[in-house]
């Protein structure tokens, strides 16, 4: 395990009187070596603080923590000796251009001037920013400058990078490019522990996943397991009279896992397509017109949906 | 530690380099006291010429320098905490004390150069300083640079935010400068005032530097002057480095 946290908490304490904030409450992480592990969770989950305490930015509360297998608070220099890091915000230096910034990051990480200056040349064509290099980082865009942010972050080689929203912000082709990357990492036995709110990305992108909501996590696992817990397939119906008395019938019904009613439309948890016929004649046995139907695979969304009781696309 | 800090102090360089225009701005008030105040101080000042007034008037135009210029330095380091930028840099395989020490030897430097123009603008009005004594000067507004940039680092470090930072300088500035005897001789203070102005290290600069432009090194002013900027110096260095260290745990 490359990441190990046990009961992991951060209380902010407001300065003049007010509410501690808990933004974290107790989370326990387990990650292993060349996995990428995503974090998933609305805003305000405690996913940027679980972030910085695991990449000795904050200390944590109460808990504890390994990482790369020293403990976070104890011998936090070695843990950053082994970690990359991209925050939430970027953290490039404004007033110099990107060129700059990646060959002193190649520098500090212990390269040649030479080879900083290589280093620097790959992760512009990686990143695209040969158009704006060698402006100031203030004068680029909100996007261009993430994927500067992203860059720095991944001139040198740590076995173990912290990458907070990396795809924010990016439009669908940087977003893919970086996926790109962040696996091209993998497959050089790289850990990456990401966050992010776009279930999608959690889906396509990463090995397992946490789902975490008001500072606790509350589902744990790879994609397909976690969607796998909740349904196999998931009917969306629409009906022609009023939802309850359909939502009441198929409660009822033996492979019907759950049923949730959303305004007008009902969505029904099945174990699997199969079971869709059988839906159908009960429905009109219990004289029942549809109006409209759809049959999906389950989504993290409905995971997220099933353990919270609220949708991650409202939350977020 | 000495590598980091090296490759720190060629980035903020280049930075400056790429950007000169806030190191002229630094510069550009000082030399404006120099051309209006010495002429005016020529004349209030009996039986001194031009180049007799230039002599005791420069090096408070240097001091002034480090006060308007080294000690504003922070301001910059405030926004680099917002941005994040400093907190990626204090995960990063960078050696954290070396962080400031780059950027505190480019301050240095760079008002190491201004007090250079500022000589250059002097001589050119006719000050004829002893050189062996500007060059010791230079040594002394590095020692004070030094002293300038590491407060004004320790306290965008504690501080961070513009906003009570531009307060304490602004309320400090003002005191300090009357209490070097720059715009009037301190011995036209009171006793009290005087007291107070021997704790000034910023007195003592000026007083030190008056004495080596005369090309009198026997002044004690002069290693009194060096001793406690140095002191000084170190000692915020120290709390900025120290307080740099806490941005990460
Ligand atoms: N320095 C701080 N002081 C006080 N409260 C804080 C601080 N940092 C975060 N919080 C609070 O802690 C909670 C969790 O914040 P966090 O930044 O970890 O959320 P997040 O999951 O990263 O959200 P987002 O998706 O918006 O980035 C929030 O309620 C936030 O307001
Ligand atoms: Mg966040």
């Amino acid at each position: 395990m490359i990441i190990e946290a046990h009961g992991l908490r951060k209380t902010f304490t407001a300065r003049r009187g007010g509410e501690p904030i808990e933004a974290v409450k107790g989370v326990d992480l387990r990650v292993a070596a060349g996995q990428i592990f995503a974090v998933l969770g609305p805003n305000g989950a405690g996913k940027t603080t679980t972030i910085r305490m695991l990449a000795t930015l904050v200390p944590p509360t109460e808990g504890v923590a390994k990482v790369a297998g020293h403990d976070v608070a104890r011998d936090p220099a070695r843990v950053r000796e082994n970690i990359g890091y991209v925050g939430q915000g970027g953290g490039v230096d404004e007033n110099a251009p990107a060129r700059a910034g990646l060959v002193l990051a190649a520098r500090l990480g212990g390269m040649s001037r030479r080879h900083a200056r290589i280093r620097a040349e790959e992760l512009i064509a990686a990143f695209d920013l040969a158009d704006f290099a060698d402006r100031p980082v203030r004068t680029l865009s909100g996007g261009q400058k993430r994927r500067v942010a992203l860059a720095v972050g991944l001139v040198n080689r740590p076995p173990l990078f912290f990458l907070d929203e990396p795809t924010t912000g990016l439009d669908p082709q940087n977003r893919a490019h970086l996926w790109d990357e962040v696996r091209s990492l993998r497959a050089r036995g790289t850990t990456i522990l990401l966050t992010t709110h776009y279930l999608e990305e959690a889906d396509a992108l990463c090995d397992r996943l946490v789902i975490i909501d008001h500072g606790r996590v509350v589902a744990e696992g790879s994609p397909a397991e976690l969607k796998k817990e909740v349904a196999g397939d998931v009917v969306t119906l629409r009906l022609a009279g009023a939802a309850e008395p359909a939502r009441a019938l198929l409660s009822g019904l033996p492979y019907v896992r759950e049923v949730r009613t959303e305004g007008e439309t009902l969505r029904a948890y099945l174990g699997g397509e199969r079971d869709l016929p059988h839906l159908l004649r009960a429905l009109e046995a219990g004289g029942l017109a549809i109006d409209a139907i759809s049959l999906d695979r389950a989504t993290l969304d409905d995971v997220f949906l099933r353990h919270t009781g609220r949708s991650l696309r409202d939350a977020g | 530690m000495l590598r980091h800090t090296l490759i720190f102090l060629e980035y903020e360089l280049r930075n400056s380099l790429r950007n000169p225009a806030w190191a002229l701005f630094g510069i550009l008030q000082p030399l404006t006291y120099l051309l209006l105040f010495a002429p005016l101080v020529a004349n209030t000042t009996a039986g001194g010429g031009m180049a007799d007034t230039l002599l005791a008037f420069t090096p408070g135009i240097m001091v002034m320098i480090a006060l308007f210029g080294s000690l504003l330095v922070g301001f910059t380091m405030i926004a680099e905490m917002r941005d994040g930028y400093l907190e990626r840099l204090a995960v990063s395989p960078a050696r954290r004390p070396a962080i400031v020490l780059g950027r505190t030897l480019r301050d240095v430097l760079v008002l190491v150069v201004q007090a250079l123009l500022v000589a250059a603008m002097a001589v050119v009005l006719g000050m004829r300083p002893s050189l062996p004594g500007l060059a010791v000067m230079l040594l002394l507004m590095a020692a004070t640079g030094l002293l300038a940039s590491g407060l004004s680092y320790g306290m965008a470090l504690a501080l961070r935010d513009e906003a009570s930072m531009s307060a304490i300088t602004q309320f400090f500035a003002l005191p300090l400068i009357l209490l070097t005897g720059i715009m009037l001789p301190i011995s036209l203070a009171p006793d009290w005032m005087r007291a107070v102005a021997t704790v000034n290290p910023l007195y003592h600069s000026v007083e030190a530097g008056r004495a080596l432009f005369a090309g009198d090194f026997g002044a004690p002013a002069i290693p009194v002057a060096f001793a406690f900027t140095l002191i000084l110096g170190l000692l915020t260095l120290a709390w900025s480095v120290s307080s740099i260290r806490k941005t990460a745990f």
